[in-house]
């Protein structure tokens, strides 16, 4: 159920990309006012490093700036657009800390294959704070091993078999525990 | 993958911890698996959640204003628009890397534009309340000022149109360093830009064209500057058929019906 504010939110936000999207720097400064915080948080647990975080929270906006024209509402909130572009700003200057100039050589497009791509391309409704706090509470009250994998995977950008080779689980096992994870933590959720 | 092995993947693809070849595999298996799809789409907002949950902290203040001149950054080079367009047949030999960087800043050159159009705007607006203030005695200058500001308007609102088309237009024998610009959307208009038409002799007058697969349109009148810039901004027929080229001739003063005199300049629609 959508409470009032978060449709109100969401309308405010709309407006400003609508603006932004006609080339009115009010829609940017706007959308900068409600959600810099976060973009800015999400990118810093992410990289740990403020001098990148604010690189990203640049990139994010730009990037919403040159693209609001094609941002379409029906497939996420305006919020979700702009943390799901932080994430992968973030896990993409993660992965070229991973790979080294010395090794760059050897990294060629199959091996690119291999790494995480973290952009699923499915709809995302909007969740409200009171919602995204339930899940903060599962998280922490997942079994540790549970929770390690999911976190590994969100804020770090691993894929499922990296994951393995890190914790020392099998492959299947950890599989496994990312799925049931996501349950666990989508039933605290509630419906939207 | 079988049905079991996929459906072991769809946390993680909603985590998007999946290298691209898995996550085209449970793509493909997505859209025909109801019971899968159904299980991705009610944990994607749990990934949503995830980006929100971590420890908030302000960025540093200084980083709006970083933000904002990055768009539309103060003393930004002027528009795309005027700029000399790059002949069409010269971009096919380029490498696709290359043209793809054009193309980026084409897209920044447009933005900026639209910011440089949005600005006059607000001059405009200004500039007309003052004048409609000070005198009702000035209403030629104030239809003229109306007009200015709502071609501005409608400027912004064609290059902004989900359905804009580009047609960059070259210059032939009689103005062979003419060249010109044209963006047309069908719900919104069209806007053309012309730089180093030549002069116009005594009693001719330059006229637009837009071909259609029917017949030439007459789009308006061009007299260009002394400059030899010529611009226009015009409503288009909703019923009329898409364009297959812009042209411009050179006719007889107040224009004819269909084109009969010298072509000076022609462009196909880009996209």
């Amino acid at each position: 159920m959508w409470n009032r504010a978060v449709i109100d939110d969401q309308t405010f936000d709309r407006e400003a990309v609508v603006r932004m999207s006609a080339g009115d720097p009010e829609g940017l400064s706007r959308l900068y006012d409600r959600h810099a915080r976060a973009v800015y948080s999400l990118a810093l647990r992410i990289v740990e490093d403020r001098a990148e975080a604010e690189d990203i929270v640049q990139d994010v906006f730009s990037q919403a700036w040159f693209q609001a024209r094609r941002y379409d509402h029906e497939r996420a909130p305006v919020a979700g657009w702009l943390l799901m572009m932080a994430r992968s700003r973030a896990i993409d200057r993660l992965r070229s800390r991973r790979v080294r100039p010395d090794n760059a050589a050897a990294f060629d497009d199959h091996q690119f294959d291999a790494v995480v791509d973290p952009a699923p391309r499915q709809d995302l409704e909007a969740i409200s704070a009171e919602q995204a706090g339930r899940v903060r509470n599962a998280l922490e009250a997942l079994p540790p091993e549970k929770r390690r994998a999911i976190e590994l995977a969100y804020y770090e950008g691993l894929t499922h078999t990296e994951i393995a080779e890190r914790l020392g689980e099998p492959l299947g096992t950890v599989k496994t525990r990312i799925r049931l994870g996501m349950l666990r933590l989508r039933e605290a959720l509630g419906q939207a | 993958m079988t049905h079991e092995e996929l459906r072991e993947l769809t946390g993680s693809y909603a985590l998007g911890a999946l290298t691209r070849d898995e996550r085209r595999s449970v793509e493909a298996h997505l859209a025909e698996c109801d019971a899968c799809s159904a299980e991705v789409r009610a944990l994607m907002p749990v990934a949503d959640a995830l980006g929100r949950i971590v420890p908030q902290q302000d960025p540093p203040a200084a980083l709006k204003r970083r933000v904002l001149d990055s768009v539309y950054g103060a003393g930004q080079r002027l528009p795309s628009v005027y700029d000399r367009p790059v002949a069409a047949k010269r971009m096919g030999a380029w490498p696709a890397w290359l043209a793809a960087a054009a193309a980026a800043v084409a897209a920044v050159a447009l933005g900026v534009y639209v910011q440089v159009l949005q600005d006059r705007i607000v001059r405009l607006e200004e500039g007309l309340r003052q004048a409609e203030a000070r005198a009702a005695s000035t209403g030629t200058a104030l239809v003229a000022a109306r007009e200015t500001a709502n071609e501005a308007q409608m400027r912004v609102a064609i290059l902004s149109a989900p359905d804009v088309a580009r047609v960059d237009l070259t210059g032939q024998t009689p103005a062979p360093r003419a060249s010109a610009r044209a963006y047309w959307s069908r719900s919104r208009g069209l806007m053309f830009t012309a730089s180093d038409l030549p002069p116009l002799p005594a009693g001719k007058v330059y006229q637009l064209w837009v071909v259609t697969a029917e017949a030439p349109v007459s789009a308006g009148l061009l007299r260009p500057d002394p400059g030899g810039r010529a611009s226009l901004t015009v409503e288009t027929p909703q019923d009329l058929a898409t364009p297959v080229a812009m042209a411009v001739t050179i006719e007889p003063a107040g224009g004819v019906p269909a084109p009969t005199g010298e072509k000076y300049l022609i462009g196909t629609p880009t996209h």
